[in-house]
């Protein structure tokens, strides 16, 4: 199994290059891959059926237990069967459709391939991690795939979006998958379905995972992203957004089905959005003049019938399920597949403007009738077969059981209207309008369009072919399994009434052509199309409004939020420490220490206002001499000294270097503005905040350090100094000053040839200044710190 | 303390040193001395080989020293220089991380092909806009002080990482810190921008390492002591005031979360990574970013794993605002530095969860998350290097548009890059999201997780937004052109683009190596 998957992945690989010697033959040799896996999937069928399930690992990371785990069961079998089937038949398809040297057959012919191995590897994944990691790789491929090579808005809007979408729903079921994981204490799905955890987690991770399944199969009120990926050429719409993608979604919802469908997160998001979307989308369809676009609702329609079924969560059901998720794929590929032929013939998809191609190729016609018919329900049918057994299985009496019947009555006479709608546009013969002109319709393109018509009309009349696979998958469900095979004929049945019902309503209702009267039904508002396009905006208008706000690239703005972060961080450590140990608070020690707070806090208030550069210097200046004279009156003579010294040297440096500016700061403008009381504030705040943790730092310490304490103890006897700061800095430490004289005289040096330098050479270096101040600011901090 | 206690014996005893195990951080800093003396006595068109040589030589040596160490090691760690450093698995993980980083970024500084003289100015002296500015213009020379401030910068980065007492800590930082500035501030063209941002960058560093010292004496004040160690002795019997403890804590996290740009303390670094030589910035994004967060592992893990109920919700909040503002404020960038930039602060987020996992595999995690985005970002900066005009690099992202008809080689590595930065499955961005975050999710950070996924897919979507650029837009007409890369680029290019593959399809290894122990606790 991962070497089929790998094969597709090679030949993907190297399809550009075939591509580029043959052509449009590349598509053929693509087809290789996927039909080769049919047929191994087919001849190993007994394995899957006969519950073996062989199971494949490849070892990734094991250290972290990520590993590729490929299981083969009754569902991978199925979803093989459209994966692989398909995948062969539109590559075929696509050779005949492609244009001669078209440029694009080789990105094209290697997507698609990589697109059939990764949908491979989903519906094989037994792991959590390789399932998201195929599931992202789809929606890539599909990315890549509507956007083309991108030259129109369009293309690239459309393809956007389904990236954002998908892509989305695929995170966050990445997320509820891990949440599952590890609430099982498994990655393997296997092993989750077999034993399934509970908790309060698991609600949660189910409804993330059913986000990641709606986007994918476009559910409301995610489904716009699917009309709109009908940009995409017709063949890959046919593949991706009929057959195979969209139909992960309803994959993911039936691979867990059977372990959570009794849980009410599971079931109820499931049946409401499904049947909304089964309704809606068959409403839409009846609108639509575009042939793609009205199958594009109408497989919008169908999946949320798959998604209601599963919800339903009985054995008929879910066996009406599988059967309907391979009629949907037979029948949907094949129109879509005739919409691509009609296209190409008579460059057109309007139904208005189309006539009387049922004449001209009868043929194509009668494929189309059978993939109507099927769509319809009608038999003998496969579809009919699907909605026979789906009628049966909500027909148990149960209140929510008929509620779920009502809608999907509503929902297929609906579809039976679009259905008329279709083939009788497509092929019908409009009186108004002039015969349309066309080639034949060529016939290897019709046969692709045969192969899965006609199977539909094959397994109707005998379903057993498929009945073991679609059975057992139902037999995983913890039910026991009722009497009841799928059969053309039941005889007179309440189902068989209900059926003549739809269609006799949905032909009635196609007759009046209700549904066009009731065009502007749905208010514009409500549209989901818009609230993509607000939510989109939306962040984007934000982002912008807050990058104005916080990036203005303006200096003040950045320290200010730094400075009010900083308040708060520690401020709410401060808060959450609880209550300081009381310590004994002076208003001061001496009265000469009044004067000077009173100095030294006037001069830090008005350097702020200072015009001319060399005042506010100078009154730095003041703080700084300030500070040291409260040294002298604590009785710190060296160290006022020190700071005399530091706030001298740093004076005359400040001189050299103002000299060379204009005396007057630039900023001309008045004083009290609004955005200066707000730096204002944020700076008293900040100030205040240092000055109130200082208090408290000195208030909590106690007592001496153990090395204060030895360097009091000692310094008389040791080194026979009185003075304990004179003992520490010329003998307990007297290395460190011997480094820091070094320090000192480096950095004097240096700041005396900066100056001299420039007296004499010009031209003056302003790189060289900033050097100077920040040196000096380590200075003054290391004399800072060794205090 | 022990130094004083021992001088009371008749002879000083030097403490015991472990050269062999601090010998890469030895080479690094002697090369980084070496290299000031080539600039004082070679002649100036020597320098430039001789720089180069002399850098790659050290750091190649520092390499195989390392190497060499790592086989003996003890595997519980060791601490030397009485205990200021601490070669335990996390910091020579760290070690070989910055050594291997610091590599390709030497070699994307040394390129000279691309602009011809290297992306440095001739004379940073020379004031922007004068005449002698125009007339350096057409010289070819570069100031190649850039490589020993490299490499002191790395020397410093190293001795962060392992910094075993806070007080080496800083001495580190700011190591690390000033040649970073001054290098900010080298660019060839647009030198204003340039100037700027280093104006601000040491503007704010400066106020960054004031906390870090102010927390610093916090610490110290609640512990007694500025060993990691001994402060998480002192946490743990609880009868001082939490007070002096929690504001140290919060003080020394701003410093250490401004230097790993962290929002709210990323302010400067968009700014600052536009306005430097792209080469520096690199050297900047995945050196500096490693740097900063095994410094904050190792604090955080060794001095107060046992307070972390108490500050953890505060760095919940810290990690959110950090992924909100890098994802959400990426989205309206039209630069693409900037856009990288961003991006940064918001890998920060995503690591910020790890480094508070605080557990085995929190640890390894993020270390493998540094290490691949470091690559990661490298080799980003390197491509954006090669797209220019006639005004230098072309950065805004209309000139990007349609890149890939132009280029396509370029645009698919580029778009490589993006999606591991992006985290999309076989790059090695995804690998370390998912270490990190499952790391997260065992120690009980769901809803953390929750949230850093959405901001991903958030982020995802401008990444994405320049890979639709260049592949599905219409060129320029007058767009920028590709240059052709150097042996340089190229090679520092390819190593960042071969890491990133290589960690994201075999990460086993790699995970190995960074969960190989814990840190020293001594």
């Amino acid at each position: 199994m991962l070497t089929a998957i790998a094969a597709h992945f090679v030949l993907a690989a190297v399809l550009p290059l075939i591509a580029r010697r043959w052509g449009r033959g590349a598509f053929v040799v693509g087809a290789v891959a996927p039909a080769l896996t049919l047929v191994l999937a087919v001849s190993h069928a007994d394995d899957a059926l006969a519950a073996r399930h062989p199971t494949e690992t490849l070892a990734w990371a094991p250290g972290i237990g990520l590993e590729f785990t490929a299981r083969f069961d009754e569902l991978a079998l199925l979803m093989i069967l459209l994966v692989s089937g398909i995948g062969a038949l539109v590559l075929c398809y696509y050779a005949c459709y492609a244009k001669p040297g078209d440029r694009a057959v080789g990105r094209d012919s290697a997507l698609l391939v990589l697109f059939a191995g990764s949908m491979l590897g989903l519906v094989l994944a037994d792991d959590v991690i390789s399932l998201y990691i195929f599931w992202e790789l789809t929606t890539v491929c599909s990315f890549l795939l509507v956007g083309g090579d991108g030259l129109t808005k369009k293309l690239r809007k459309s393809a956007t979006q389904a990236l954002l979408v998908t892509s989305l729903g695929g995170l966050s079921m990445l997320l509820g998958l891990i949440l599952l994981a590890s609430a099982s204490g498994t990655t393997r799905i296997s092993e989750i379905l077999a034993d399934p955890p509970g908790g309060g987690v698991v609600p949660i991770a189910v409804v993330l995972i059913l986000l990641g399944a709606f986007t994918k199969s476009a559910q409301v009120p995610f489904h716009p992203w699917l009309p709109g990926a009908m940009v995409a050429p017709t063949p890959v719409s046919a593949y991706l957004h009929a057959a195979a993608m969209v139909k992960a979604g309803v994959y993911l919802v039936a691979r867990f089905a059977p372990a959570f469908s009794d849980l009410p997160a599971w079931w109820v998001p499931i049946v409401v959005l499904g049947l909304w979307t089964m309704v809606l989308g068959g409403f839409r369809a009846l609108r639509q003049h575009d042939l793609k676009t009205l199958l594009a609702y109408g497989t919008i329609s169908q999946l949320g019938f798959l998604m209601v079924l599963v919800g339903a969560g009985t054995w008929i059901t879910a066996l009406a399920d599988v059967t309907l998720v391979l009629a949907h794929g037979l029948f949907k590929s094949a129109l879509f597949l005739t919409v691509g032929i009609i296209d190409k013939r008579t460059g057109t998809r309007d139904i208005r403007e189309l006539s009387g191609l049922g004449s001209r190729w009868p043929v194509l016609t009668a494929f189309a009738t059978l993939a109507v018919l099927s769509m319809a329900g009608v038999p003998p049918l496969l579809g009919f077969v699907g909605k026979e057994a789906a009628i049966e299985g909500l027909l148990t009496g149960d209140p929510k059981d008929l509620a779920l019947l009502a809608g999907v009555m509503l929902g297929s006479v609906f579809t039976v209207a679009y259905s008329l709608r279709f083939l009788v546009g497509a092929f019908g013969t409009r009186p108004t309008v002039a015969p349309t002109k066309a080639p034949p319709s060529g016939v290897a393109m019709t046969t692709m369009v045969g192969i899965p018509a006609v199977a539909s009309l094959v397994l109707a009349f005998a379903p057993w072919i498929v009945e073991p696979v679609l059975a057992g998958y139902a037999d995983t469900y913890p039910l026991p399994a009722p009497d009841y095979h799928l059969a053309l004929w039941h005889g007179l049945t309440l189902p068989l009434l209900i059926s003549a019902v739809i269609i006799a309503a949905g032909y009635a209702m196609y007759r009046a052509s209700l549904a066009p009267k009731l065009a502007g039904w749905i208010p514009e508002r409500m549209s989901a199309q818009n609230g993509y396009r607000a939510a989109v905006m939306g962040l984007d208008r934000g982002a912008l409004s807050i990058t104005g706000r916080l990036q203005a690239g303006s200096l003040p703005t950045y320290l200010g939020i730094i400075l009010v972060t900083m308040v708060v961080l520690p401020g709410a450590g401060l808060l959450a420490g609880g209550p300081l140990s009381p310590t004994e608070l002076r208003a001061w020690d001496s009265w000469m220490q009044l004067p000077l707070a009173v100095l030294v806090l006037a001069a830090a208030g008005t350097v702020v206002l200072a015009r001319r550069r060399l005042t506010a210097v100078l009154l730095t200046g003041v703080v700084g001499y300030g500070i040291g004279a409260l040294f002298i009156v604590d009785g710190g003579a060296d160290l006022a000294l020190a700071q005399f010294l530091v706030e001298s040297l740093t004076l005359v440096v400040f001189v050299f270097v103002i000299r060379r500016f204009p005396p007057r700061f630039v900023d001309a403008r008045p004083y009290f503005r609004r955005a200066r009381w707000v730096k204002a504030g944020i700076a008293a705040v900040a100030g205040t905040f240092v000055a109130v943790l200082a208090v408290l730092y000195s208030g909590s310490r106690d007592g001496l350090p153990e090395a204060s304490r030895f360097y009091i103890e000692n310094a008389e006897s040791a080194t026979g100094a009185s003075n304990v700061v004179n003992a520490i800095i010329v003998d307990f430490r007297a290395f460190d000053t011997i480094g820091e004289i070094a320090v000192l005289a480096v950095a004097a040096t240096g700041a005396a040839s900066l100056i001299l330098a420039r007296a004499r050479q010009r031209p003056p270096s302003l790189a060289a200044l900033d050097e100077t101040d920040g040196t000096d600011e380590t200075d003054g901090e290391r004399t800072e710190v060794k205090r | 303390m022990n130094v004083f206690l021992a001088q009371q014996a008749d002879r000083i005893e030097l403490p015991a040193i472990d050269y062999a195990a601090i010998l890469p951080m030895l080479i690094i800093l002697g090369a980084a001395c070496i290299g000031v003396l080539f600039e004082a006595f070679l002649p100036k068109h020597q320098r430039w080989p001789g720089q180069v040589v002399l850098t790659l030589l050290a750091i190649a040596a520092a390499g195989v020293a390392l190497g060499a160490y790592v086989g003996g090691s003890p595997a519980e760690g060791t601490t030397t220089l009485s205990g200021t450093l601490s070669i335990d698995r996390p910091a020579l993980f760290l070690w070989g991380t910055l050594l291997a980083l610091a590599l390709g970024a030497v070699l994307l500084i040394a390129d000279r092909s691309i602009e011809p003289g290297g992306a440095f100015v001739a004379q940073a002296g020379i004031a922007p806009g004068t005449v002698q500015d125009r007339a350096q213009v057409g010289s070819t020379g570069m100031q190649t002080e850039v490589f020993p401030l490299a490499l002191f910068a790395l020397g410093g980065m190293m001795a962060f990482c392992s910094a075993n007492d806070l007080l080496t800590m800083f001495i580190a930082l700011e190591v690390l810190s000033l040649p970073l500035y001054l290098m900010c501030g080298l660019a060839r063209r647009r030198r204003l921008l340039s100037q700027e941002a280093a104006v601000k960058y040491f503007l704010l560093g400066a106020f960054a390492s004031a906390f870090f010292l102010y927390g610093l004496a916090l610490l110290y004040g609640y512990a007694g002591s500025v060993k990691l160690a001994d402060i998480a002795n002192a946490t743990a019997g609880t009868d001082r005031s939490d007070t002096l403890l929690f504001a140290g804590l919060g003080l020394l996290m701003v410093g250490l979360l401004f230097k790993g740009s962290v929002g709210p303390f990323h302010t400067w670094t968009p700014d600052v990574y536009q306005g430097a030589p792209t080469p520096v910035t690199a050297f900047m994004a995945a050196c500096t970013k490693v740097a900063a967060f095994g410094g904050m592992l190792r604090v955080l893990t060794v001095a107060f794993e046992s307070t972390s109920w108490e500050w953890r919700g505060v760095l919940w909040g810290v990690a959110i605002v950090s992924m909100l503002i890098g994802a959400v404020l990426g989205l309206t960038q039209t630069d693409v530095k900037r856009m990288i930039a961003y991006s940064s602060i918001a890998h920060a987020g995503f690591l910020l969860i790890g480094t508070m996992a605080l557990t085995e595999d929190g640890l390894s995690g993020t270390l493998f998350y540094l290490l691949a985005y470091g690559f990661t970002t490298l080799a980003a900066f390197g491509v954006i290097s090669l797209v220019r005009d006639s005004t230098g690099e072309a950065t805004h992202l209309s000139a990007w548009a349609g890149l890939a008809k132009r280029s396509p080689l370029l645009a698919a590595v580029f778009t490589f890059l993006l999606l591991a930065l992006a985290g999309i499955p076989l790059t090695s961005g995804f690998v370390g999201k998912f270490v990190v975050f499952s790391a997260a999710l065992s120690d009980g950070m769901a809803p953390l997780v929750v949230i850093a996924l959405v901001f991903s897919a958030v982020a995802a979507f401008f990444y994405l937004r320049v890979v639709v650029l260049m592949y599905f837009s219409e060129p320029a007409a007058d767009g920028p052109t590709v240059s052709v890369p150097g042996a340089f680029t190229t090679a520092a290019i390819t190593l960042g683009v071969a890491v990133t593959l290589l960690l994201g399809v075999l990460p086993a290894f790699a995970l190995d190596w960074a969960g190989a122990g814990g840190f020293a606790i001594s």
